[in-house]
């Protein structure tokens, strides 16, 4: 339980990010205001967003006790697993789609290869960002019960309303907005654990001194291969080469802010200012079990209470609250840019594109409102069967049945001409075909995205050689080779994506 | 083919990973300077990408070496 003072700064939190979320509803007039920011968010904006976005409560506290567990290769997902594919997809991926001038990544594979491609996609994401909904709706009200004491119930419903209401009201520019307020407050908690921490232990060398000797191998970031969950083959492989590629190139709810973007240029800096960011994330979360690990003699009975227990035993009186705004800050910034990413797809690649075709701004506006509406009132009451079936693990299997394939199929359709609507169908089918195959073995999911990653791109290229492929007027500004050289498509281009097309 | 890659010591998997950011560093070093600034509004150094991703990269050997 919180002190009065960190209750205080948690409120005031909760109140401020809410006011602050409330207050850009006036810039949002279209459809293009609410899904994308009306095209006019700035480079640092989107950095800051994309990373609050990334890092939900999960990382906090199963970072930490994973941290806890294993040592710093925890942070290979922040670094190895991260910061290549993000240079790759702010100079390849991130141009293209906006280029492109699409709302989402699936309406991008709709142009680029057919309607099948586009929607089984949108399906897949759909259901995967509503799930993820859930979920975080449930931790939320875990962590407010924690914390504060309150009922889960009631911190469900209070994170719905304060979330729902801002993200209804300003769309994608208060979703960005907050989510840099609330960057900003996890990342001043971070400092802060960290200054507090290597104070008691001593700095840096006390912190080796303590933990090595009896875990050797918690300061290394590559671990041997017999090791089940961090081996160094699966980190490089599947983790840097094919699970990280798909979750920063495929992402609908990372894209969206570069999509977002007000120039090319910017679009692509967010993503590399993203990469920056990045670097500084295992301060969050790694550290902490790292200290805890020094500093608790008694050890743990659960990993995952090691950030718990450096709250309680580390932090001073409204440092606690800070860090614990920290949390709710992590959990509420997944929440209101997967809310928008859900509604962005099915708004645009279900319901535009089967539905309604042809009608005003306002109506596609109001339905992308009334559908937030509806995914939060759908979401809520799932919530707890995430807790009593494992469903955030089932989630992470669902995840990696498709990633692979589809950053294979987005990997060729960007790269390859020559890639035919019929090779992108096979190989996203067959792709994910492999990865329920190889799981059902009990491979690990590393090695799973790998293996379907591979399969995708065969099946692509074998159909697409034998299948007739899209006329090249029909690719331009979709395909990497078709525009580099040619100066007038790429002024065209530039001027179709201004032009909001 | 496992039980031969379980004998390749961790510094040489080191060496491996630093490759690995070498080759993304070089691939972006390498992308047209008129594809790097499209849509900047102007060509001051700051805004060059490709100095952003050197520096981003050059951190992760850094610390991939170390640990």
């Amino acid at each position: 339980m919180l002190h009065g003072i960190d209750l205080f700064i948690v409120i005031a939190f909760i109140v401020g990010i809410f006011a602050v979320g409330v207050y850009f509803r006036k810039y949002v007039r279209t459809s293009e205001d609410f899904f994308l920011a009306g095209r006019n968010l700035t480079w640092w904006i989107i950095g800051m967003s994309i990373i609050g976005t990334n890092i939900g409560s999960y990382d906090y506290v199963g970072g930490a006790g994973a941290a806890y567990g294993v040592g710093i290769a925890q942070a290979n997902y922040e670094w190895i697993g991260a910061i290549p594919a993000m240079v790759i997809s702010a100079l390849i991926f991130v141009p293209y789609y906006w280029k492109a001038g699409v709302y989402t990544v699936p309406e991008y594979l709709g142009k680029r290869y057919s309607q099948p491609v586009r929607t089984i996609e949108a399906l897949l994401w759909g259901c995967f960002l509503i799930a993820c909904l859930s979920i975080f709706f449930w931790a939320s009200g875990v962590m407010i019960e924690t914390y504060l004491g309150w009922s889960i119930w009631t911190g469900i419903i209070v994170t719905a309303v304060v979330v729902g209401f801002y993200t209804v009201s300003g769309g994608l520019t208060a979703v960005a907005m907050t989510d840099v307020i609330q960057l900003v407050i996890m990342l001043v908690g971070g400092i802060a654990i960290a200054i507090i921490g290597f104070d008691l232990v001593d700095g840096w060398g006390g912190l080796i001194a303590k933990i090595q000797p009896a875990h050797p191998d918690h300061f290394k970031l590559f671990l041997p291969l017999d090791n089940p969950d961090y081996p160094w083959l699966g980190m490089i492989f599947g983790l840097a080469l094919v699970l990280s590629p798909a979750w920063w190139c495929c992402h609908q709810a990372i894209i969206q802010r570069t999509l977002g973007a007000k120039s090319e240029w910017d679009a692509k800096a967010g993503m590399l200012s993203a990469a920056f960011l990045k670097t500084l994330v295992p301060l969050l979360y790694v550290l902490p079990g790292l200290f805890v690990l020094a500093l608790c003699t008694t050890g743990l009975d659960n990993k995952d209470q090691a950030l718990p227990w450096a709250v309680k035993n580390l932090l001073p009186v409204g440092l606690s609250g800070l860090i614990f705004a920290a949390f709710i800050a992590a959990v509420y910034s997944s929440i209101d840019s997967t809310l928008n990413s859900a509604v962005t797809i099915w708004s645009r690649d279900i319901y535009q594109n089967f539905f309604k075709k042809d009608a005003s701004d306002k109506h596609y506006l109001n339905f992308g409102r009334w559908l937030t509406v509806i995914f939060i009132l759908i979401a809520v009451p799932l919530a707890p069967i995430t807790e009593n079936f494992g469903i955030y693990k089932a989630m992470q299997v669902a995840l990696s049945y498709f990633q692979g394939a589809t950053l294979a199929t987005i990997l060729l359709g960007i790269m390859w001409a020559r890639s035919t609507p019929w090779g992108g169908l096979a190989g996203l089918v067959l792709g994910v075909v492999c990865s329920i195959l190889l799981t059902a073995t009990g491979m690990n999911f590393l090695y799973v995205a790998w293996w379907s990653f591979v399969v995708a791109i065969i099946f692509n290229v074998l159909v697409s050689l034998f299948t007739k492929p899209k006329p090249i007027e029909e690719l331009t500004g979709l395909v990497y080779g078709l525009v580099m050289k040619n100066e007038n498509i790429q002024n065209n281009l530039s001027d179709r994506a201004e032009g909001g097309a | 083919m496992i039980e031969s890659l379980k004998s390749i010591p961790i510094g040489t998997v080191k060496i491996i990973g630093a490759i690995f950011f070498l080759i993304v560093m070089f691939w972006a070093v390498t992308r047209p300077r008129a594809y790097i600034f499209r849509g900047a509004p102007d060509q001051s150094a700051w805004r060059d990408l490709r100095i952003w991703a050197v520096i981003v990269l050059l951190v992760q050997i850094y610390l991939y070496m170390k640990f």
